[in-house]
């Protein structure tokens, strides 16, 4: 499992969902610095939540006969759908707030990219 | 063909969601889902499950209009997750269609994009139009322009003045990313994908018992003498509470809302308890073997004591429920505890089923999802609030007036006619007439996708007024 690479791909991915969905809203320069420097707590969320969410999924179940799709196949749906769910209970908290919703779309798109990720790295 | 069908829907999503509330809307939305439904995926419109809910879908897009309470809302949603849970497998349980439902809603874009051992999933279409290669062309370049127009606006004056010139304010971004939802959304339940280790399993099994291998007559003797036991001891609590419950209904007659409430409420509590005990405990001693054993008709007819006299119990409840009603006009919570109990008498029949005709814990599952798919169904049908207001206006000994002004709109009108014809305190006639006059301004103020039937009766009596 390349975890550093897929950690990498997300951080990037993150970034463009999170600020594309907050420039939206108000388009500016001063936005520009902190959308660069974001890149630091994004990375250390996106590292966080792969590490402790699906990372242990892939590392208990992984077995030489058993692929990396074959596990994303059985468990995937199961983890996207408890994450929509932990999503839109985050949303309706935070009262539909912009920056509440572009974070909870940008961690439920992030984490299920990032299975689909794991799950192509060897196909068998 | 596909693709332009979802980008059509998608601006079709955003036109009629897009800083709206629910009301019409949804209507149109489930007319529009259906018809891309039957488009993509015809054959599947052959089976009988699959039109049944396509019908129900259809019926909740109309209850959402004509009701418009947030019951009928939630309903929509559920049919239509079981709808696209049926499309992508028919045959399998409702829990199990909502699961795919919720699936395909959420995660099917992601679900196709790992798994391309299918032959239906190979994106023929990449090799006609390279997309990956198409948004690198537009996005990357696009990025960078505007990053180095807002550095280049800083150093230079005139340009900084041509540049503030260009004025894209009549394109709304937020617009244009709900319609990137509309597109993951349709785009999703275009093509449905299932969860398929949970509806596999849910295929292979049947709703029979079978003989287990490990049959044990002397193992099974000493468990119904335990089964046996317990179920006479329970047996005679139940019938010892409920001659108590009796006596205790008959001689008080109670006028006090409060102790009402408290007896109520306590024996919906020992319902809960009681009921989930007695579900447990049958489904344990008859999960297997216990079930072929020879010598257990004294454990079954206990069992069926049991569960009829935990009905009894159910219908005490209702009783009591009945007076508190009848005293202090419905509640949400009132209403509520009939529909528990409901449940939960079906609840009883399905395990009195199950015992009776050797059926398994699956059997118990799939029809009591059923069942509350059914009921959900029927209680969307109604205006409860509407209802609870008519009631306790009309039929109730006494009525709370603070209750019925709290709740939502759908009883405004309603409320507005008994303060004209009632003289109430001066505090309940202006906040009764505040109510009715927010609820026809927000009625006027609505766009027409929040339109709802309310608007239409609201514009006929205009008319009926002018004239």
């Amino acid at each position: 499992m390349n975890v550093p690479s897929n950690v990498g791909k997300s951080t990037l991915l993150a970034m463009c969902i999170f600020w594309i969905i907050n420039f939206t809203k108000d388009v500016s320069m001063d936005l520009a610095g902190i959308a660069f420097l974001s890149a630091i707590p994004i990375f250390i969320c996106v590292t966080l939540v792969i590490i402790i969410t699906i990372c242990p999924i892939f590392w208990i179940l992984k077995k030489d006969t058993i692929s990396n799709y074959a596990i994303a196949k059985k468990y995937f749906p199961y983890y996207a759908i408890v994450m929509f769910g932990l999503c839109l209970m985050g949303v309706i908290a935070s009262r539909a707030d912009v920056y509440s919703i572009s974070f909870f779309i940008t961690v439920f798109i992030t984490t299920a990219q990032s299975w689909v990720w794991f799950a192509k790295e060897n196909k068998v | 063909m596909k693709q332009a069908i979802i980008i059509l829907s998608s601006l079709v999503f955003s036109t009629l969601f897009y800083s709206q509330n629910i009301g019409l809307n949804l209507s149109i939305f489930s007319i529009l889902t259906l018809i891309v439904l039957i488009i993509s995926n015809t054959n599947k419109f052959k089976n009988k499950a699959t039109i049944i809910y396509a019908l129900l879908y259809l019926v909740t897009a109309a209850i959402v209009f004509f009701q418009h309470t947030t019951l009928s809302i939630i309903t929509n949603c559920v049919v239509f997750f079981t709808l696209i849970g049926s499309i992508t497998e028919a045959k399998s349980s409702i829990f199990v269609n909502w699961l795919n439902g919720v699936y395909t809603t959420v995660a099917g874009f992601f679900h196709r994009s790992f798994d391309f051992n299918k032959k239906e999933a190979k994106p023929i279409l990449k090799k006609d139009i390279d997309f990956i290669h198409w948004i690198k062309l537009i996005g990357i370049p696009l990025v960078f322009i505007i990053v180095f127009i807002l550095l280049y606006k800083n150093g230079n004056s005139v340009f900084n003045d041509l540049i503030s010139q260009i004025n894209l304010k009549f394109i709304n971004m937020q617009w244009i990313l709900f319609s990137v939802l509309g597109y993951f959304i349709f785009s999703n339940i275009i093509n449905p994908v299932e969860v398929e280790h949970t509806t596999k399993l849910d295929l292979e099994t049947g709703n029979s018992l079978f003989k287990g291998k490990n049959f044990s007559e002397e193992d099974l003797k000493k468990e119904k003498q335990l089964g046996t036991t317990l179920m006479l001891l329970l047996n005679v609590l139940i019938v010892f509470y409920l001659v108590t419950d009796i006596i205790a209904i008959s001689t008080s007659a109670t006028s006090n809302a409060e102790t009402l409430s408290n007896q109520v409420h306590n024996g919906i509590n020992a319902l809960i308890a009681s009921i989930v005990i007695a579900i447990v405990i049958i489904l344990y001693f008859f999960r297997g073997n216990l079930n072929f054993y020879k010598h257990n008709k004294t454990l079954k007819s206990l069992a069926f004591i049991w569960i009829i006299l935990n009905a009894v119990l159910v219908i005490l409840i209702a009783l009591k429920n009945n007076i508190y009603v009848s005293s202090f006009g419905f509640t949400y919570k009132r209403v509520g505890v009939y529909i528990y109990l409901l449940l939960t008498f079906i609840g009883l029949v399905t395990t009195f089923l199950k015992v009776l005709k050797v059926k398994n814990l699956l059997f118990l599952f799939r029809v009591n999802t059923q069942i509350a798919f059914a009921i959900l169904m029927l209680c969307s049908t109604v205006n409860w609030d509407y209802h609870i207001t008519y009631y306790n206006i009309n039929y109730a000994q006494s009525v709370d007036l603070n209750y019925l002004i709290k709740l939502s709109n759908n009883n405004a009108s309603l409320l507005k006619t008994y303060n004209d014809k009632n003289t109430l305190s001066s505090n309940n006639y202006n906040r009764i007439n505040n109510k009715h006059t927010n609820f026809i301004e927000l009625l006027e103020d609505r766009n027409w996708q929040e339109y709802t039937y309310e608007n239409l009766k609201q514009s006929n009596n205009t008319k009926k007024q002018n004239y």
